[in-house]
């Protein structure tokens, strides 16, 4: 067969038992990290599983347009997840972990604006070169009317294409994903560098101040290995392009949110296990 | 039901490269414990040599995986590949002599229960799936812990998190800092390994794929990432072990470029009967 036929087959249907399976697991992982660690361990795995999940939930919100987009046959940014997840999420972690001092609420706050305005700069750019570079209107294909401005789409659309450039729905979509990942991914840094500051003078037999450098480093590494791997699995569940919150395949995000988790809770648990004496 | 776009004409069979990779990259990593059996740091070139063997692995996973049209591009495999695999060596380091094991046992749960996420969960119902993530992760884990090796000469917690300062050039200080993991350099691996796993399948894809010319230019790609590891290892290693590994590192560099460049020539005026391209709705 050709590729024509080849196109990803991951419709919008939940598979019940794998769900089941999932949220089992999920709670295995969580019993684990309570036998090995209970208290500082047990909490340090929360925070991660929710900064993962809103990782996940985060991605669904951002107008991915892949290749169709590149070539202004379908609306979005034209590249893909992984790429703007890292340039999003990194944006924000940076942004978090610069502001890891100033108290945990503004850290927090810190990481999701920067996720944020990288985002929100990349759609105007985005849209500046579609606009005034290809001379093409933004449109959406996928809803007749722009469901915060009400503006009309479909007059603006070209012939056999699935719309084009950013409309302003996709563009909210864009900064609330970039919040949303720079938060998850700040949550899960600083939630591991507290749980390392904490143990591993300890462990290394060496001074807080000492150590510190090591906990930074591998909390920052775990961060944007988490943060991948969340991106990377939420970009399966959309298969790869989605316009934004509009989209119908928007629809299928409690999917995304059980992968999360439970992934999530599996690289969380390694990364706690590395300061459990063994 | 998703169709399989392309099959793999002829060449050396997925399982063999799989075999030879796996057993290629473990040996090199033991290969590199000389450093502590002869207490020197000359042997750490076996770390880079492990990378690219673990790399041409990988890249072609990635080719089996994604002639399934996964629909989020080559680099997303990549991505995950080593988001999962650096979890997994960061643990395993911490195994002593058997981190490798480790991290090849470990790094193949966490890549297991990511493909059966991704394959049931998110129903992507693709056959290679679950085999697929398994693999990337294993690779991730193990092409990340040879390139450690080739900065520090070491696969332990304990040489990849201290280093040494010296001040005043003569009295010298342990330091966290100066090291493999406390240095930030996890990071630099982390996207030398990705860029080089990801890269080949996705410049070489298409209708004139040639598997031999697409493990070639893994092989460039890991050999050129072992070139910029093996510079890096300039300040943690003794100049001379660094130097070797640099050499190893040009040699295979020029060798695998130069064989590459053959290659492409070769098949650059091979004609394919490819179809136009169909009017499709995006997906």
């Amino acid at each position: 067969m050709t590729a024509v036929a080849a196109k990803p087959a991951a419709g919008s249907a939940m598979n019940p038992t794998a769900m089941v399976v999932g949220v089992v697991l999920l709670i295995i992982l969580l019993v684990i990290a309570a036998v090995v660690s209970p208290g500082l361990g047990l909490m340090a795995l929360i925070g991660v599983i929710i900064g993962g999940v809103l990782i996940g939930f985060g991605v669904h919100f951002v107008p991915v347009g892949g290749a169709p987009a590149a070539m202004g046959q379908a609306p979005g940014i034209a590249t893909g997840v992984a790429m703007l997840a890292a340039g999003a999420g990194l944006a924000g972690l940076f942004g978090g972990a610069w502001a890891a001092s100033q108290g945990f609420a503004i850290a927090i706050i810190t990481g999701g604006i920067g996720g944020g305005m990288m985002m929100a700069i990349t759609c105007m750019m985005v849209n500046f070169v579609y606009v005034f570079g290809m001379g093409i209107p933004a449109a959406s294909g996928k809803v007749a009317k722009d469901p915060i401005t009400g503006d009309t789409q479909p007059e603006y659309k070209s012939q056999g294409t699935e719309g084009h450039g950013l409309p302003f729905v996709s563009f909210v979509g864009g900064v609330t994903g970039g919040i949303l990942g720079g938060a998850g991914g700040t949550l899960i840094y600083l939630e591991l560098l507290n749980l390392y500051r904490a143990t591993l003078p300890t462990l290394m037999n060496a001074s807080a101040a000492q150590v510190l450098p090591i906990a930074v480093s591998v909390a920052g590494t775990f961060a944007i290995g988490m943060f991948l791997v969340n991106a990377v699995l939420t970009a399966y569940n959309i298969t790869g392009t989605i316009e934004g919150p509009h989209d119908p395949k928007f629809k299928r995000w409690p999917r995304a949110i059980v992968a999360s988790a439970v992934a999530s809770a599996l690289c969380g648990l390694v990364a706690i296990l590395i300061v459990i004496t063994i | 039901m998703t169709v399989k776009v392309e099959v793999i004409e002829g060449g050396i069979p997925h399982t063999k490269i799989l075999i030879a990779g796996l057993i290629c990259t473990i040996v090199c990593l033991y290969l590199s414990y000389l450093n502590v059996v002869t207490n020197t740091e000359m042997f750490s070139f076996f770390g880079g040599l492990a990378a690219v063997a673990a790399l041409i692995w990988g890249s072609h996973t990635i080719k089996v995986l994604c002639s399934y049209g996964i629909g989020t591009g080559v680099p997303s495999a990549g991505m995950i590949a080593f988001g999962s695999g650096v979890i997994a060596m960061l643990l395993a380091t911490k195994f002593g002599v058997a981190a490798p094991i480790v991290a090849l046992v470990l790094a193949a749960v966490i890549g297991l229960i990511l493909g059966y996420l991704a394959n049931e969960v998110l129903n992507m119902k693709i056959p290679a799936m679950i085999q697929a993530l398994t693999e990337l992760a294993v690779v991730g884990a193990l092409t990340l812990m040879g390139l450690a090796v080739l900065i520090t000469g070491s696969f332990t917690f304990a040489g990849l998190t201290s280093g040494s300062v010296t001040l005043l050039s003569s009295i010298s200080m342990p330091s966290y800092q100066v090291s493999f993991i406390g240095g930030g350099l996890t990071a630099v691996a982390f996207l030398l390994g990705a860029i080089a796993i990801q890269h080949p399948f996705n410049a070489c894809l298409g209708p004139g794929w040639k598997q031999d010319r697409m493990l070639m230019l893994t092989a460039e790609c890991g050999f050129l990432s072992m070139i910029v590891a093996a510079i890096m290892s300039f300040a943690l290693v003794d100049a001379i072990s660094a130097i070797i590994s640099l050499l190893i590192a040009l040699i295979g560099w020029v060798y695998t470029y130069c064989e590459y460049i053959k290659m492409s020539k070769r098949d650059a005026y091979a004609w394919l009967d490819s179809k136009p391209i169909p009017d499709v709705e995006g997906h």
